[in-house]
């Protein structure tokens, strides 16, 4: 539960933030960094780095567009209390079918089969009219109501992001010391081993996918509010590598590195261009990935752990 | 020659042509062996004999390329592996594979829980849960209890064997598949080793591959030798002591101790 404490100093954004810091910087890092976080939770626990995050944030975002209001003719508008269920409960579902259709790869085969299925459901939405609303997608899609509260205004619409990073921080930080949250990281070390002590190791598997599917859709939910709008262009090749980028300059082997990799990302995103004309922001961040693999392979978290060994070992160091 | 057993009840294991091929290679040949309940075997043969790979198969890490395997009387040919360890069968690995991210605590809750279910929980474990209580008795067994909570991956190689064994003892075994369980241990650890094998209760089958005389003879009350993955010998230690094919191949001509 101590790295959910991570999340608490962003709860005091609020008190010196103007709306831009809040929704536009850390509301959106926060978003970014839970979408994230199901690719952390892959790769740390069962040891497979994971394309298909876009994809499972995008099926529960694309749920909330079409059973939720829209400004396009597409869809059937349900109470938010049923679509939000039904959002997360698809977003596991494509959990559930990623991970059997991945079950059996590791390494560079996951990575390409996720990135297989991802580009495969760009493509179904971008020709697909009926559900998806084709090359255009849904605009319009506004947060809801909830008990005189509107959560399209920028504090309440923040505390409810706040509130779900913490409680998917918390979510991964318990179920990893759960019994399936051992036996997955047993999967992770040796699976032959897991068979040998008579566990089978495809349910383990499907149910890591399904938790990062939870976790996916719990942030493609906030996103979708958070731009109002969805299209294929946010399930496409960019969303997919954003995500792995975040995972990657944050640290793969620890959940809060998926925040401190949102938050980068979303800084260097929104103050670049006043260093440098927008279309060379990829080549920054790939400056920033390739400075972060070959100088702290572990990702922002890594080197502050290590930093913070350090500083320790030095104070101990001098009271001797 | 395959040893005749006059009993009623069922085999513990009872394989018949069991083969194992990888391309054109036969790595096990037309092995037939009967092991009885609560009988200690000593599987033994020079490198390369097929003796891991024999436990492979008998395990389901390995399809069988031909023949059948009987446990208690049920063919397991084609039974995954997850399924015969829950029909009592539990092995150890010549090198071994162990979850190094977990703690000696959790590792053998998973063994606990593999064979008694319980593993598909996902609510944090509570220090009082019944598998948590057994986990620690079986790090007793295997001379662990004081290093409950180190990560595995911190072990020492003779603690590493000792948690192997430990798993392999969960919920108690009708079966237990040891494979070189003293390779690397040092000469002061051998002893306890043994010392564990036999103070392990006597119903429980074991089927060892080991390459100490010393513990493979002690531990056991008959032997099967493999050569080039056939079945070359069978019978009492004393008498594949003494037997002349197995000097040969095996030991060289010559008695190597």
């Amino acid at each position: 539960m101590k790295s959910a404490l991570f999340i608490l100093p962003f709860a005091l954004v609020p008190f010196f933030a103007n709306d831009f810091w809040l929704v536009q910087i850390f509301g959106r890092a926060l978003i970014l960094g839970v979408i994230a976080l199901s690719l952390t939770f892959l790769a740390a626990y069962l040891g497979v780095v994971s394309f298909a995050q876009a994809t499972m944030a995008g099926v529960s975002g694309y749920t909330v567009a079409y059973f939720g209001p829209n400004s396009v003719d597409v869809g059937r508008e349900l109470p938010f209390y049923v679509v939000l269920p039904l959002a997360i409960i698809m977003a596991t579902l494509s959990g559930v079918i990623i991970g059997l259709i991945a079950r059996r790869s590791q390494g560079i085969y996951a990575i390409m089969i996720t990135l297989a299925v991802g580009v495969a459901f760009f493509y179904f939405t971008r020709q697909n009219y009926t559900y998806f609303n084709g090359w255009t997608g849904f605009s319009g899609i506004r947060a809801p109501e909830i008990a005189g509260t509107n959560l399209r205004d920028p504090l309440p619409f923040y505390l409810l992001i706040i509130s779900v990073a913490m409680l998917c921080l918390m979510l991964v930080n318990g179920f990893i010391k759960s019994p399936l949250g051992l036996t997955i990281q047993a999967v992770r070390d040796a699976p032959k081993r897991v068979l040998a002590i008579g566990i089978p190791t495809t349910p383990v598997i499907v149910s890591a996918y399904a938790i990062a599917g939870f976790i996916a859709g719990s942030g493609g939910i906030l996103n979708v509010w958070y731009q109002e709008r969805i299209s294929s262009f946010s399930v496409g090749l960019g969303p997919i590598v954003d995500i792995l980028v975040i995972a990657v300059i944050g640290g793969l082997k620890h959940p809060i590195g998926a925040f401190i990799g949102a938050l980068a990302f979303v800084l260097l995103d929104t103050f670049a261009v006043d260093f440098i004309d927008r279309e060379r922001f990829n080549t920054l961040i790939g400056l920033v990935l390739l400075a972060i693999i070959m100088g702290a392979p572990d990702g922002l978290h890594g080197l502050a752990k290590s930093w913070l060994a350090r500083f320790k070992k030095r104070v101990a160091e001098n009271q001797v | 020659m395959p040893i005749s057993h006059d009993h009623k009840t069922a085999n513990a294991l009872e394989i018949q042509g069991v083969g194992r091929r990888f391309g054109g290679f036969w790595a096990v040949k037309d092995v037939s062996l009967s092991v009885r309940p609560g009988e200690r075997r000593a599987v033994l043969g020079p490198n390369g004999a097929g003796k891991t790979t024999l436990f492979n198969v008998l395990t389901g890490d390995l399809v069988a390329s031909a023949g059948t395997i009987r446990m208690d009387g049920a063919d397991v040919t084609q039974t995954p592996m997850h399924k015969r360890i829950k029909g009592g069968l539990r092995r150890t690995y010549q090198h071994a594979h162990l979850f190094d991210g977990l703690t000696i605590r959790e590792t053998l809750f998973l063994a606990v829980s593999g064979v008694a279910g319980g593993w598909q929980r996902f609510l944090p474990l509570k220090p009082n849960d019944d598998a948590i209580g057994k986990a620690e008795n079986l790090a007793g067994m295997a001379g662990l209890s004081s290093d409950l909570d180190r990560e595995v991956a911190n072990l020492s190689h003779g603690q590493r064997r000792q948690l192997e064994i430990g798993m392999a003892l969960a919920e108690t075994p009708k079966m237990l598949l040891l494979d070189e369980p003293a390779a690397g241990l040092s000469p002061s650890e051998r002893p306890r080793l043994a010392e564990l094998l036999l103070s392990l209760p006597k119903d429980i089958t074991i089927v060892l591959i080991e390459h100490d005389m010393d513990i493979a003879l002690r531990t056991s009350d008959s032997v099967s030798v493999l050569h080039n993955g056939r079945l070359l010998a069978e019978g009492s230690p004393e008498n594949i002591m003494s037997n002349e094919a197995v000097h040969n191949v095996y030991m060289g001509g010559a008695h190597g101790h």
